[in-house]
């Protein structure tokens, strides 16, 4: 199974190898390409960053245009092996869920001292909705660059509107890209979030805070351990691809461990 | 040079013009004239033919562009921003006259070469404007695609759009496009700290050529040294007259190709030697590479890489997929 507990450790599995491959792959060459994008604006030389240490290559449209073409080679594969491997793995836990808008509000709220946080799967609701609204900007940043890069090699020709659209789009979406960086930024350093911020380094977390946080993921953990051991043969391998989200068990009420007070201090994460 | 509307389509209009230049020039039209040409046009500039119009107060096709172009350019902004941190402004509205190199107010110029021919001292008379490349990196590189080149060939820059940055300046060869300050969308938006004008140049007179006029300049010229028709036609034409004089082509390969040929009885190298590179005064190096060039490589590995992806996710899944069917397999068995 993708998680694991180690109870000697105290710590718990929550990103297997090839997630914080993903993670970071979109990340470094995110920003990356956040810094050769501005680049590719004529900032580099009025705002005096090609006197900057380092940065002297900036003001060279060529050069900073073959950084952002080599950061996107790898943001662009990392994000369609992240589609198409969970894709056919079924791995369902960060699409959004019905209900989670109505929840993000209860728990944003609690992060202000209003009210208590309801129990968590793996993801918070507002992961998931950061992701797939993080996922779409992604996704229109790769199209409308894919098109403007087809038309930089083969068709600096192609028809205006087309271009105009994917230049805006792209435009538009590189600001966008921007915010929900700073906001994913902010979100780490809430408090009660920051004990993620280990998981996406490390690939775990602690296993005190998991009880006390995700008890419906460590719930639908044990229920998937339980499964693991099949069930005499027959129609084997095809639900394995539905074990990372057991709506069914959802429906039982898992109440959350309330064995331990949980040291507040730790980091987060998000995908 | 009237704007009077020449009906149908530049192939008419091309023909009569060729026709008068053969005639002058003692060449007989090519046959491939008359075939199919696509819409694709380029121009021909025989520097065999042009004098500078030395007999005039200024060359016809200068005066011609100028008097289409003399409203452009809408009124400046008083005072201009100054933007901020690097405080350059272009402002040429003063200096409207200026004739003699590109400005926002000129986009053609006669460049006038002293040179030593077989022994002969020999004037050549250069005509200089935008070569409407195959590939500009001015316009493809554009940030807001201000700068684009239309299917007939001719690169544009929509002024409407522009923001005045200037890298199309920077990314051009010849470093054609001109900055005009204090006019265009970035007045708008904000001033001292995003753009810095509008650039400026030559259009080959798009808006005239979908009329089915002539570039200006073109119906101009007294001695019918510039020309433009269908691409295939004139790059024709101007491998016949380079054959005939034995003479030389520029911008067939330059900057990786451009739609504007220029032919010369004397070598480009012999007249780029006279060309002192000054700001809207460009020289002409034969076989100036398109710097672009450097960065298609990667980016074809760019457009490869959705294709990267996909087969290696789809490959890691089979194997976690398959690896679960063993495990089930084997679960199966210690359990039965
Ligand atoms: S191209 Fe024609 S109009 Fe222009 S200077 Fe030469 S001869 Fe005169
Ligand atoms: S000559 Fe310069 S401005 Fe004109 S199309 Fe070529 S690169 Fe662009
Ligand atoms: S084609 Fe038109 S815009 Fe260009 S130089 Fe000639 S007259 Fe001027």
């Amino acid at each position: 199974m993708a998680e694991k507990i180690r109870e000697e450790k105290g710590l718990i599995v929550r990103h297997r190898i090839v997630e914080l491959i993903e993670h970071w792959a979109i990340a470094l060459s995110g920003l990356l390409l956040l810094l050769s994008g501005f680049f590719q604006m004529p900032t580099a030389n009025r705002y005096y960053f090609t006197s900057l240490p380092g940065l002297s290559w900036s003001g060279d449209f060529f050069v900073s245009l073959n950084v952002h073409y080599a950061a996107s080679i790898l943001f662009i594969a990392a994000a369609l092996f992240h589609l198409t491997y969970h894709g056919m793995r079924g791995d369902m836990g960060m699409i959004p869920q019905k209900g989670d808008i109505k929840t993000s509000i209860t728990v944003i709220k609690s992060f202000f001292g209003k009210g208590e946080e309801p129990p968590f799967h793996k993801y918070l609701p507002e992961q998931r909705l950061a992701y797939a609204g993080m996922a779409f900007i992604i996704a229109m940043l790769i199209l409308s660059g894919l098109i403007k890069t087809f038309k930089n090699l083969y068709a600096p020709d192609m028809s205006l509107t087309v271009v105009l659209a994917a230049t805006w789009v792209h435009n538009i979406f590189f600001a966008l890209f921007v915010l929900a960086f700073l906001g994913h930024i902010a979100a780490i350093l809430l408090k009660p979030n920051r004990p993620m911020v280990r998981g996406i380094l490390t690939g775990s977390v602690r296993l005190d805070y998991a009880r006390h946080r995700h008890p419906l993921w460590l719930a639908e953990m044990e229920m998937e351990l339980a499964n693991e051991i099949p069930a005499p043969m027959e129609q084997a391998p095809a639900p394995a691809v539905l074990l990372e989200d057991p709506q069914p068990a959802e429906k039982v009420d898992v109440i959350p461990a309330p064995d331990q007070e949980t040291d507040p201090s730790g980091k987060k994460e998000q995908s | 040079m009237k704007n009077e509307k020449t009906p149908e389509i530049s192939r008419r209009s091309f023909l009569k013009a060729a026709a008068g230049a053969a005639a002058l020039s003692g060449l007989t039209l090519p046959k491939a004239v008359h075939a199919g040409g696509g819409k694709q046009l380029a121009s021909l500039i025989d520097l065999s033919l042009c004098d500078g119009c030395s007999d005039r107060e200024a060359p016809a096709c200068v005066s011609a562009c100028r008097t289409i172009n003399k409203d452009t350019i809408p009124p400046i902004a008083e005072p201009i921003p100054v933007p901020w941190p690097r405080k350059t402004v272009e402002d040429w509205s003063r200096k409207r006259e200026v004739k003699n190199r590109l400005t926002p107010y000129n986009f053609i110029y006669v460049h006038q070469a002293e040179i030593d021919w077989n022994g002969q001292k020999k004037t050549v008379y250069v005509p200089r404007r935008c070569m409407h490349c195959d590939n500009p990196a001015c316009a493809t590189i554009c940030p807001f695609s201000a700068n684009h080149k239309q299917t007939n060939g001719a690169v544009v820059i929509d002024q409407d759009l522009c923001f005045g940055g200037a890298k199309c300046k920077t990314v051009c060869p010849w470093e054609i496009p001109q900055r005009q300050s204090g006019v265009g969308i970035y007045l708008h938006v904000l001033p001292t700290l995003m753009g810095n004008g509008v650039m400026y140049k030559c259009d080959l007179c798009n808006g005239r050529l979908g009329k089915g006029a002539l570039p200006g300049c073109v119906e101009a010229c007294p001695r019918k040294a510039i020309l433009i028709g269908p691409r295939a036609d004139i790059f024709a034409l101007a491998e016949e007259r380079a054959t005939q004089m034995k003479g030389y082509i520029y911008g067939k390969k330059e900057n990786g190709g451009t739609s504007t040929l220029y032919v010369s009885p004397v070598s480009f190298d012999l007249i780029n030697k006279t060309m002192r590179k000054k700001p809207g005064q460009p020289d002409m190096p034969t076989g100036v590479e398109r710097r672009m060039a450097g960065t298609d490589p990667l980016g074809k590995l760019v457009l490869a890489a959705p294709a990267l992806g996909i087969a290696a996710g789809a490959a890691g899944a089979f194997k976690w997929l398959s690896h679960r069917k063993a495990q089930m397999k084997e679960g199966g068995k210690d359990n039965g």
